[in-house]
């Protein structure tokens, strides 16, 4: 009897033991450390990467491509920006950057005043270098130290290219644009120009919108309505292209009608995919990154002064809808 | 020896200790939580410090262009070097996770310094239309700073999540350990108080339960209490009480056997007084005429009738006289001589007696008429029955400490269960012929005045019977 208690006791007091024990281990020895004060060195540059259309793909790739740049080189670069083209938006972050004193800016270009006014006045205050990325404008401008991105030119040439060899030399085009024609759309527009004035049967209507999506089913209807036999669309800025395609799918087969837009639109790719669009000029997001933080930290370091104030050109080529298909 | 006190003691500072080994690590890590908790409360309050400071700074900005008194302007100083205070606090918040974002918000601290001193500046030139400027870009700073305040503290929460949900969980456990804790030791506790308890109580009980045993006489029970505190030394005490109350008791027993003894032996002498008494009537009557005889027979010239008739007078007397007092062995020897020659008058040829007395043995102390019943016996039984006679031996020999008093015959022997109950002090039936103390009242009488049982043996044998009687030169016993 006596045996068996203390056997029960010894019993009883292990588990317990081993209980408490356990729970000690857990409850004392969780790591539960803060995280790691700064490692004291100070990063040499800081930078910041702005541009009005956060999380799209072309500039989600931009910016990993741009972060891992400045990684290499021992700088720090963060992705700064607004979602879908909030110009206000965009603005406020590039004051904030500006203020912030930021050692270097890489910025999608805007052509408004407003933002000229920050780039040429307070960056230069601060003495803050700015580049522009993917969308220029021009240095007189702006103040800009470089433009890193794609020959816009060039690329409204592509697209003029594209759409005589699927065409033919005789149609009506009709070209979309934003109604507050940046300098880049103009580039696009003045490159498409450049080839169609040779071939006289071709005739081209320029339109003009705004983001607003009503707007823009509104002006797609409009030019549906005025021209009944347009053979082919271009949306010279690509965020454009969805709401147009929706119109004209709405009327009749998208699949007639010749549609040519570019990669820098949330939508570009996937309508690419699903054949709405015939063909897009492709960019090279990753290479405006890495190259336009490459150059910023070259300028900051003196390595390369003065940068090409024309720009650096990236490569930019078209993709057609049969190639995706 | 280890005191119950002493046990008590020890416990007691058992349990203390653990009570405060738990207490200290409880407090210790309740404090480092507090800290950790205060770390945090720290960080998100001088965030929230920067974002108040930098709206009273615009607000003093406001006032002072509103009404620009120097009481104003010192407000404003005020809260701008508070805010410059502040930003070198701010700079204690960084960590690898907003580094980035820390730098800018400390350097939006500087611009919005920067901004009001130029806003302060051209209001003083008076350039109105820039100094509004200034302003308003302060203000715009200023939100900017409300903003990145807000940002800082999402980013703060997403970095901190785990280790603010590792605090919960460790709280968690802690409450769980608690109680695991607090089983373990009520199990711990009541096993320790329940063997202390044990090792005081269980001694007691024994203790009790001697106790018991001595209060019902049980005395031969030794009293053993394994313990190590005062109990067992009250029980060595207690025992030691046994046995001296033991050995009060065997004494008194003694004691009283003795006096049992003394008692027997004085009834004894009593029957035999009797005995004599009975035979007291005849005997003076007979020693007077004894005497008359032996005068009478002397004058008629008959000398041997004459002793004889002075031997069984001086016989008479020595019975009548020497019963209750002891003598001299050389008085029982005198006796005894003339009782034989009484009894050689009597079968003449036919008893043969040889005596070889030690003569320095003489002066033993005795108890009177002792070796006359046992001749006399001899004589009965080897001699009278015989017509031929028989031969009787008596030595006196000295055996060092003690007399040694033979008496043989050559009769035919005593019967072996007649000499048990003759040794074991039994009364036996009388012959007739006998004097009337008899063999057995002599045994029993040497036995109590000599106070032991070895005194005498009989061998008998179809050839004869030796009694042998060891009478101690030195007497002890009662009388």
């Amino acid at each position: 009897m006596r045996k068996t208690g203390i056997l029960i006791f010894c019993l009883t007091c292990i588990v317990l033991g081993y209980f408490t024990f356990t729970l000690y281990k857990k409850a004392f020895t969780s790591e539960r450390d803060l995280p790691a004060a700064s490692d004291g060195q100070e990063v040499k540059y800081r930078l910041v990467l702005i541009t009005q259309e956060l999380e799209t793909p072309f500039w989600d790739k931009a910016g990993i491509a741009a972060r891992e740049q400045a990684r290499k080189n021992g700088a720090s670069l963060e992705v700064w920006g607004s979602y879908g083209k909030n110009q206000e938006e965009f603005l406020k972050k590039l004051e904030i950057a500006i203020q912030s004193k930021v050692d270097g800016i890489i910025v999608q270009g805007l052509d408004t005043k407003e933002f000229k006014d920050l780039a040429k006045i307070k960056a230069a205050f601060y003495g803050i270098p700015i580049i522009t990325v993917a969308n220029d404008v021009p240095k007189s401008e702006s103040l800009r130290k470089t433009y890193v991105g794609s020959d816009q030119y060039l690329a409204g040439q592509l697209i003029a290219e594209q759409l005589l060899d699927d065409m033919g030399h005789e149609g009506k085009v009709i070209l979309m644009g934003d109604k507050h024609k940046e300098y880049y759309q103009q580039q696009r527009l003045d490159g498409i120009h450049e080839v169609l004035k040779d071939y006289p049967n071709i005739q081209t209507v320029y339109a003009e919108t705004t983001d607003v999506r009503e707007e823009i089913i509104a002006a797609t209807q409009n030019m549906l309505n005025q021209n009944p036999d347009t053979d082919s669309f271009v949306a010279i800025k690509a965020n454009i292209a969805g709401a147009m395609i929706h119109e004209i799918g709405r009327r009749s087969l998208v699949e007639p009608y010749y549609i040519y837009s570019f990669d820098d639109g949330p939508d570009s790719i996937s309508l690419l995919t699903q054949g709405k669009l015939d063909g897009i000029i492709e960019q090279s997001p990753e290479k405006m990154g890495s190259l336009s933080a490459e150059l910023i930290l070259k300028w900051l370091k003196d390595e390369e002064v003065p940068l090409k104030s024309d720009g650096y050109l990236t490569d930019i080529r078209i993709l057609k809808a049969l190639e995706k298909k | 020896m280890n005191k119950i006190h002493k046990k008590i003691w020890t416990l007691t500072t058992v349990i203390l200790l653990i009570m405060a080994a738990i207490w200290i690590t409880l407090t210790y890590y309740n404090q480092k939580t507090q800290n950790q908790y205060n770390d945090i409360l720290q960080r998100y309050l001088r965030m929230n410090e920067v974002t108040r400071t930098s709206q009273q700074m615009i607000a003093d900005l406001n006032n002072y262009f509103i009404t620009p008194i120097p009481e104003n302007l010192d407000k404003l100083n005020t809260s701008k070097e508070k805010m410059i205070k502040v930003r070198s606090e701010v700079s204690y918040l960084r960590n690898s996770e907003n580094d980035f974002a820390l730098t800018n918000y400390m350097n939006l601290i500087d611009s919005l310094v920067e901004t009001t001193d130029r806003s302060l500046l051209f209001f003083k030139e008076k350039e109105t239309e820039d100094s509004a400027k200034e302003f308003s870009e302060a203000t715009r700073i200023s939100m900017y700073i409300s903003e990145m305040t807000l940002t800082l503290v999402d980013s703060e929460l997403n970095t901190y999540e785990r280790f603010y949900r590792g605090i919960i969980e460790q709280s968690e456990e802690i409450k769980k350990l608690g109680i695991w804790l607090m089983l373990m030791i009520t199990c711990l506790l009541m096993f320790l108080t329940y063997g202390f308890s044990l090792s005081i109580t269980k001694p007691v009980q024994k203790l009790t339960k001697a106790a018991n045993d001595l209060s019902r006489g049980r005395f031969h029970l030794p009293i053993k209490v394994d313990s190590n505190d005062e109990i067992a030394f009250l029980a060595q005490t207690f025992d030691r009480m046994r046995v001296n109350i033991n050995n009060l008791i065997s004494e008194i027993q003694h004691k009283a056997q003795l006096e049992h003894e003394l008692q027997e032996s004085k009834l004894l002498l009593k029957e035999s007084q009797l005995l004599n008494l009975q035979s007291q009537i005849n005997p003076h009557f007979l020693f007077n005429t004894l005497n008359t005889l032996s005068k009478k027979a002397y004058l008629e010239g008959s000398l041997e009738t004459s002793d004889l008739l002075v031997s069984v007078a001086g016989l008479l007397r020595y019975n009548l006289k020497r019963l209750d007092r002891p003598v001299t062995l050389g008085e029982e020897v005198m006796v005894l001589q003339q009782y034989m020659d009484i009894q050689k008058a009597r079968f003449t040829d036919r008893l043969h007696l040889k005596m070889s007395i030690d003569e320095t043995c003489l002066n033993v102390d005795i108890p009177g008429l002792t070796l006359q019943p046992i001749i006399e016996n001899a004589v009965n039984y080897a001699v009278e029955p015989r017509e031929d006679g028989g031969k009787i031996w008596f030595r006196i020999q000295d055996g060092n400490d003690c007399v040694i008093i033979e008496v043989e015959d050559d009769g035919p022997g005593i019967e072996e269960l007649k000499i048990k109950q003759i040794l074991q002090g039994q009364f036996i039936q009388k012959d007739g012929n006998s004097t009337g103390i008899g063999f057995t009242n002599v045994v029993r009488r040497l036995r109590l005045f000599y106070g032991s049982d070895d005194v005498m043996s009989i061998e008998s044998s179809a050839a004869g019977t030796k009694v042998v009687m060891k009478i101690p030169k030195d007497r002890r016993g009662a009388a």
